[in-house]
């Protein structure tokens, strides 16, 4: 088990945020609902190994990204397939597709895989990107436990306004999966977004709630409830989402 | 960054959301802050976690640490680290920007840029 722990430093990590984060690492050895927990550490591995990669780097020179031809340096441990779907996410993600997507189903690319290993991808460049903002060393990869995936579809799940299926709000109330929208009957896009897999939803929005706020606190002004207040969380957000060519 | 906007006339505050999509000239200038408190140092900030100068970076940290605080410090990287990764579940996913949303944000998106992103007429923006 990798201990998260940010005690060496001058600086202090909130207790929920050290929780939240120890939670989501020790997941990523585990098995989950379709990958085991040997490819689950294979996807995160492959994940950091993405920073180093010439073809990524061409590609997002180059006004297209296919305007580049070549192979991603990769680790050998993933069909080529995801290594292109790590890889895209991790070094250009704001110029993504739906026709790249439709081009990884025609290719073999199981949907609920390709969820679950969005869980995983984000689970590493969150956790990566908070201890190179501290200047510490990124964390070791935890080890693998042993054990088959689930394999549990949410009986709901269906394609409506994203590329991948999602489960909707008002279709959860009173399931097994009701939790991930804490029981309400409407959410945010963004909080359906990885609900195919609802363990990977309800482990990344543990780090959303803690690392940035709960839905019910974005518009909350009268109540700071950081050491920096809402208009500088915001000034953030939306310098990191533009630096990373989101429009969401 | 409509609760930006909102946090800013919640405050009665005038802001200039063009230095959330302002081009990094690399020198570790936070371009003026927008009118947010300490904007400059949080902007420098995000800028050099996401870069790759390790110095800036090193600097970026101190500015803030000594201006906020090493709680703010660490609230910060908290921020930081979880944008740059819920950027890429929207968009490997695909999900839209809700049409309310859209609606709502169509003025300063359109000015400042955003509507000029890769994905914008994709997912709903441009």
């Amino acid at each position: 088990m990798t201990k998260i722990m940010y005690e060496d430093l001058a600086w202090p990590v909130r207790d929920e945020v050290i929780a939240a984060q120890q939670y989501a690492w020790d997941r990523l050895g585990r098995p989950g609902t379709w990958l085991s927990g040997v490819e689950r550490i294979a996807v995160a591995a492959e994940a950091r190994n993405a920073a180093g990669c010439q073809l990524c780097r061409d590609s997002k020179e180059a006004l297209s990204p296919y305007a580049v031809e070549g192979s991603h340096d990769h680790l050998g441990a993933l069909a080529e397939l995801e290594v292109e779907q790590i890889h895209r996410i991790v070094n250009d993600p704001g110029r993504l597709s739906r026709a790249w997507y439709k081009g990884l189903g025609d290719a073999g690319m199981v949907e609920e895989r390709y969820v679950e290993s969005v869980g995983v991808i984000v689970t590493v460049v969150a956790l990566d990107t908070f201890t190179r903002g501290l200047g510490m060393a990124p964390w070791p990869l935890p080890q693998v436990e042993a054990g088959a995936p689930s394999e549990l579809r949410p009986a709901a799940a269906r394609r409506q306004m994203a590329w991948v299926s999602t489960l909707s709000p008002g279709e959860v109330l009173g399931t097994a999966e009701s939790d991930i929208y804490d029981g309400a009957a409407t959410a945010a896009h963004i909080k359906q977004a990885l609900s195919l897999v609802p363990e990977e939803q309800r482990s990344f929005f543990g780090l959303v709630d803690h690392q940035y706020m709960l839905g019910v606190q974005m518009f909350d002004f009268e109540k700071e409830i950081r050491a920096i207040t809402h208009a500088q969380i915001e000034l953030v957000a939306g310098r990191v989402s533009a630096l990373n060519q989101c429009v969401y | 960054m409509l609760a930006l906007r909102a946090s800013a006339q919640y405050d009665g505050r005038e802001i200039d959301l063009s230095v959330v999509t302002a081009a990094d000239d690399g020198i570790g200038d936070g371009g003026g802050g927008g009118g947010i408190a300490n904007g400059e140092e949080l902007i420098r900030f995000a800028n050099a976690v996401l870069g790759h100068d390790e110095a800036e970076l090193a600097a970026a940290r101190t500015a803030i640490a000594g201006t906020l605080g090493g709680a703010a410090l660490a609230d910060t990287a908290g921020v930081v680290s979880l944008f740059n990764a819920i950027v890429r579940v929207a968009d490997s996913t695909g999900i839209p920007v809700e049409e309310q949303r859209a609606a709502d944000s169509a003025d300063f998106r359109a000015a400042i840029g955003v509507d000029d992103f890769a994905a914008a007429g994709e997912k709903g923006s441009g």
